[in-house]
């Protein structure tokens, strides 16, 4: 039953008043005095507000005393007390506020208790977020790395790809080079052509006049026999004359020998004899100078015929190697066409070839711009990355910054006793 | 005046009075004479007559062979004989003072009566006599 603190009072008043009236009309019959009756019940009647004040009073104070302590308690940042009023039939307005400081020190309690679990999490996290910075600060650091590894193998590749683009389009000149230089032995081999075709005319010609040569020279040859045949018998005839002349001579001697035994009468006959002598000494010599030339012309001709036969030989051999050279220069025809031939397919397989190099360097020139492009890229990439690390960095000094706060506000909410430690 | 035929005898150039020689044949056939002494080179038909040809050449000791095809036929005084010498040139006339006498006169082998300067030869005249008598002692 509830008993507000002033209804205890009037009650008190009551009793005591109540008292007073009890004990003044019961004192006439109890034998006192009467001088001592009005002295008794007022003695009573303070001695029974006396006791009901004390009583009232102390149970007051107590309440009120510990209601006081628990709030210094309170204060004090205790909350592991509950308020405990001592036990009444009579609950009033202190159990009241008991039971409303207890729901605060509950709530408190919860709160701090939840307070300080959530600024352990909080820390916890703000720990876990600060290492996952600086994990990703560390991978982001790599990621920069490896890309600017990846934008300095770009700029390398493009340095390939230019040179390869160089070497290319080098290659596409050697390959125009080949080019011309093909369709100038195709030229030079059709005009070797040409110039074997009329070296083998010439040939011809020349075989054809060579054997006209050869017709003359065996005819001279057989003319020059001829004459020496003449010769032979002019020689005969000098040898008859020479005989002439040598028997004229042996008479001429012995002429002059007979004259010499007739003495005077053959001196005439001597003179005869000695000019016939003279003569046939002459005609001896002269015949002699024949023979002599004779012998000259015929030692010529037959040097002439040896050298006609020396010639025909020659021209023979001059013929064979004019047939030769008539076969040479059709092998030299074929091979020059066939040169000609295959330097024409030279030139096309090399024309081919030099479209083909500039589709490649066209090729090659794409590849350039994609990865000057992806070198662009990676070095935006390389910034974007850089950024993130700081970014990683500003949240992880952010997050180091939240973990303090939680151990501060930790700190600050451990000041608070919770007793039974619930929520921690 | 005198009428040399003049003749070679290897190198050298030997003369001979016309006076000596009968005839001078064109080219008598020499026909081999069996077991004749060395210096004949064989017998010639002379007119009818075998005449035998001495080879001069060999006779004199010189180192040749050829031979002319004439041969020189002597006028017969002591004996016939037909000469055979290296090669017959011709007759020159010669001034009997011209002739150098050659101082070998006691040299039985020599043969040489004297030597004639002619026309930048040296010709040496044939004792005929002086050999005919060597032959003669045989």
């Amino acid at each position: 039953m509830r008993a507000e603190i002033s209804h205890k009072f009037i009650m008190g008043f009551i009793i005591v008043v109540g008292c007073i009236v009890t004990v003044n009309l019961v004192v006439p019959f109890t034998g006192i005095p009467e001088q001592w009756q009005q002295l008794f019940s007022v003695a009573c009647a303070i001695l029974v507000g006396l006791v009901l004040g004390l009583f009232f009073s102390r149970t007051f104070t107590a309440n009120i005393r510990s209601l006081s302590d628990s709030a210094e308690y309170l204060a004090k940042g205790d909350l592991s007390r509950d308020v405990v009023l001592p036990k009444t039939s009579l609950p009033d307005e202190t159990a009241d506020l008991a039971d409303s400081l207890n729901r605060v020190v509950t709530s408190l309690r919860e709160l701090v208790g939840y307070i300080r679990s959530s600024s352990v999490k909080v820390a916890e996290a703000a720990e876990g977020v600060s290492a996952t910075s600086e994990e990703m600060t560390a991978s982001a650091h790599e990621v920069a790395n490896a890309v600017e590894q990846i934008s300095g193998g770009a700029e390398t590749q493009a340095e390939m790809v230019e040179k390869s683009s160089r070497l290319i389009k080098e290659l596409a000149v050697s390959i125009d080079l080949v080019a011309a230089s093909a369709k100038k032995v195709s030229a030079s081999a059709s005009d070797t052509a040409g110039t074997a075709r009329k070296g083998g005319e010439i040939a011809r010609s020349t075989l054809k006049r060579i054997k006209q040569v050869l017709g003359d020279v065996e005819q001279n040859s057989e003319r020059m026999f001829s004459f020496g045949v003449q010769v032979q018998k002019i020689g005969k005839i000098v040898e008859v004359i020479t005989g002439i002349a040598q028997k004229t001579n042996l008479l001429a001697l012995n002429a002059t020998i007979e004259a010499a035994r007739a003495g005077e009468y053959g001196r005439g006959f001597a003179v005869v004899a000695e000019e016939i002598s003279k003569l046939a000494d002459s005609t001896s010599d002269s015949a002699g100078e024949i023979t002599r030339l004779i012998e000259e012309i015929q030692e010529q001709n037959h040097n002439l015929q040896a050298s006609t036969k020396e010639s025909i030989h020659e021209l023979d051999a001059g013929r064979e190697a004019l047939d030769r050279t008539g076969h040479s220069f059709e092998d030299i025809i074929r091979t020059t066409d066939d040169t000609q031939t295959k330097a024409t397919s030279i030139a096309e397989l090399a024309e081919s070839q030099t479209k083909s190099a500039s589709s490649i360097v066209s090729a090659i020139d794409e590849i350039a711009r994609v990865v000057s492009d992806n070198a662009a890229a990676t070095q935006q990439v390389s910034a974007a990355s850089q950024q993130q690390s700081a970014s990683m960095e500003e949240l992880s000094h952010a997050a180091q910054d939240l973990a303090a706060l939680a151990e501060d506000l930790l700190g600050k909410v451990s000041s608070f006793k919770l007793g039974n430690e619930k929520g921690a | 005046m005198v009428q040399l035929l003049i003749f070679r005898l290897g190198d050298e150039t030997y003369g001979l009075e016309i006076g000596a020689i009968q005839e001078i044949l064109e080219a008598p056939t020499v026909h081999f004479l069996p077991r004749a002494p060395w210096y004949l080179q064989g017998v010639v038909n002379f007119h009818g007559n075998v005449v035998p040809v001495l080879d001069l050449v060999s006779y004199l000791g010189f180192n040749d062979e050829e031979r002319a095809p004439r041969k020189i036929v002597l006028y017969p005084q002591r004996c016939r004989l037909a000469l055979s010498v290296s090669s017959i040139q011709r007759i020159i006339k010669a001034e009997e003072e011209r002739f150098l006498a050659v101082q070998n006169e006691s040299e039985q082998e020599a043969y040489v009566r004297a030597v004639l300067p002619h026309e930048g030869m040296m010709v040496n005249v044939l004792d005929i006599n002086r050999l005919l008598s060597g032959l003669a002692q045989i």
